[in-house]
């Protein structure tokens, strides 16, 4: 099954450096399989045109697609209306329009927001700056030693901040923890707060139903789930959502415009201001269809032997001290480390040497890193496609590195 | 051991133990400079005496094998110039102590680094260039 999966992707035949590449950096973004990019091509060349105000058939038709894959969507992560799905340019895009959106509507000076120490920049910084412009103030999980969230410190803060807002990452970028986002929605709702997740890791890897797990808004981008970059989801309960002021102004996303004042267009509309991102949509939904056409329960067996096989290797390497959680389980193929005595730089480009690819840095996780008392840390990242034999490659190239610096 | 490769021994010693590493006091000049790419940032320290010249040169900070190993050569070389000279300084000079060839990131010779790794390289230069701004500000 494996060869017939790699397959399907173009790149994964390419050599680096004289060396079959090794893509291990899925967690910045995945390569695109075959289906995803001859879907975008066969749109520009047989199917372009401007969506929703064309009367012609060719308008017509792309619309059709366009908004086919919304139902798409709405059905992938089980939404009840597929208004309740709206086109952003990515997770980043989805987080700040309901940041500033709820601090617009919802929030007041002193009210508190809770984020975790294990949240991506794209959910701190908007936040940040919502605070600073409405005296808002922040508040962090802290995390546990193996990178988890520990519920009864999430209770407690919850108890004692009561915060208007939780904003929570599904799986962690840089530990590949899997939070429990269900228990965590419910304690909130409890405690009066909206909850924002952060599922940008977790949508290519794990089932995602917003219902069960009842979250007030979600966001992903389609190029971390085999999807083109430029193209995202906001899901928003339809209420909420109504209620929520636009971002973007312009074409598309009004109903009526006269000089003195203009009234917007209902959902989705409203916030999909501009000429959309037709053909990347597009290709989000031959992504969505690719990964149901393997199955997420298949990827999450498959993954998860991955994770429990590269666990055990990376225990090998002499110096290796990995982040988070040491068991499989509840966590994402996602393995940052650092290595005794070596710089995450030094590591990534001796790895790129053997046409390995790795991220080094902070991954934009800073805090999550000063809360390990650390700079930086490499992290490999797999996904559907990578092979035990990968992970062979990685822990001997390793293995060497080390030798070499010894 | 190949001579070309920029993680080679001679380098991986002046890492492991950095030449003119530590803080001095009353320096004649002090900069620090921050690496873009990860954060790491070094305090660079230069004693000057009164004909212009450099007699005692200090680095200090945390970094990769190639910004250490970098500053460490950059600093030796740098004792017994004039600050005339260093003000003239470019990436060239750290580039020739180092022997270093950046390439593009898909070049077959493993040896290059790809050019995100410069700053790395650079960070004691950003340092000194950093310090003599400083002094024209004033």
């Amino acid at each position: 099954m494996i060869n017939s999966i790699r397959n399907q992707f173009p790149i994964l035949k390419k050599r680096i450096r004289n060396r079959a590449l090794v893509y291990f950096d899925n967690a910045a973004t995945t390569q695109k399989p075959r289906v995803m990019l001859e879907a975008m091509d066969k749109f520009y060349r047989s199917q372009n045109a401007p969506v929703h105000r064309g009367v012609y058939s060719l308008a017509e038709s792309a619309t059709a697609e366009y908004e086919s894959v919304r139902d798409q969507v709405k059905d992938f992560i089980h939404a009840a209306h597929r208004e309740e799905i709206i086109f952003t340019s990515g997770a980043t895009a989805s987080i700040n329009t309901v940041v500033s959106g709820l601090a617009e509507t919802f929030l007041h000076a002193g009210d508190h927001i809770l984020l975790s120490d294990m949240e991506h920049h794209a959910m701190i910084v908007p936040w940040q700056a919502a605070a600073r412009r409405m005296k808002l103030k922040l508040n962090f999980i802290p995390l546990t030693k193996d990178g988890r969230i520990d519920l009864g410190v999430f209770r407690r803060m919850l108890a004692k901040h009561k915060p208007k807002f939780v904003g929570i990452t599904h799986v962690s970028n840089v530990l590949g923890t899997e939070n429990p986002v269900r228990e965590m929605i419910s304690l909130a709702h409890k405690a009066g707060a909206l909850v924002l997740v952060d599922a940008a890791q977790s949508i290519a890897h794990a089932a995602v139903d917003v219902q069960k797990i009842g979250c007030d808004f979600l966001a992903f981008s389609g190029h971390k789930m085999y999807g083109p970059t430029g193209i995202g989801v906001l899901y928003g309960k339809k209420k909420l959502l109504e209620r929520l002021p636009p971002r973007i102004f312009g074409g598309h996303m009004i109903e009526q415009v006269t000089r003195e004042k203009t009234t917007y267009a209902p959902l989705p509309e409203k916030f999909e201001g501009g000429t959309p991102p037709v053909a990347e949509v597009i290709g989000l939904g031959a992504a969505i269809s690719f990964i149901q056409g393997i199955g997420l329960k298949n990827i999450q067996k498959q993954e998860n032997e991955l994770t429990a096989y590269a666990l055990r290797a990376l225990k090998s390497v002499s110096g290796l001290t990995l982040l988070g959680p040491s068991s499989a389980g509840a966590r994402a193929p996602i393995f940052s480390f650092t290595i005794k005595g070596i710089h995450p730089h030094d590591i990534a480009t001796l790895l790129d040497r053997e046409g390995i690819a790795v991220r080094a840095g902070h991954h934009c996780a800073q805090i999550l890193h000063e809360s390990f008392s650390l700079d930086a840390s490499v992290r490999a990242s797999l996904c559907l496609y990578n092979t035990t034999q990968e992970i062979d490659r990685l822990v001997s190239a390793l293995t060497a590195i080390v030798r070499k610096f010894k | 051991m190949d001579n070309n490769d920029i993680y080679r021994e001679e380098i991986l010693e002046h890492y492991r133990h950095p030449q003119n590493f530590g803080v001095m006091k009353r320096p004649t000049y002090e900069a620090e400079a921050v690496n873009p790419l990860c954060g790491d940032r070094i305090l660079l320290q230069l004693k000057v005496n009164p004909k212009g010249v450099v007699t005692q040169v200090r680095f200090s900070g945390s970094g990769c094998a190639l910004s250490i190993a970098s500053s460490s050569q950059f600093t030796e070389w740098m004792v017994g110039k004039t600050v005339k000279k260093l003000k003239t300084t470019g990436p060239d000079e750290i580039q020739r102590l180092m022997q270093a060839k950046i390439g593009s990131s898909t070049d077959a010779d493993v040896h290059s680094i790809g050019p995100a790794r410069l700053p790395c390289l650079l960070l004691s230069l950003y340092a000194l260039q950093k310090m003599f701004e400083k002094e024209i500000q004033k």
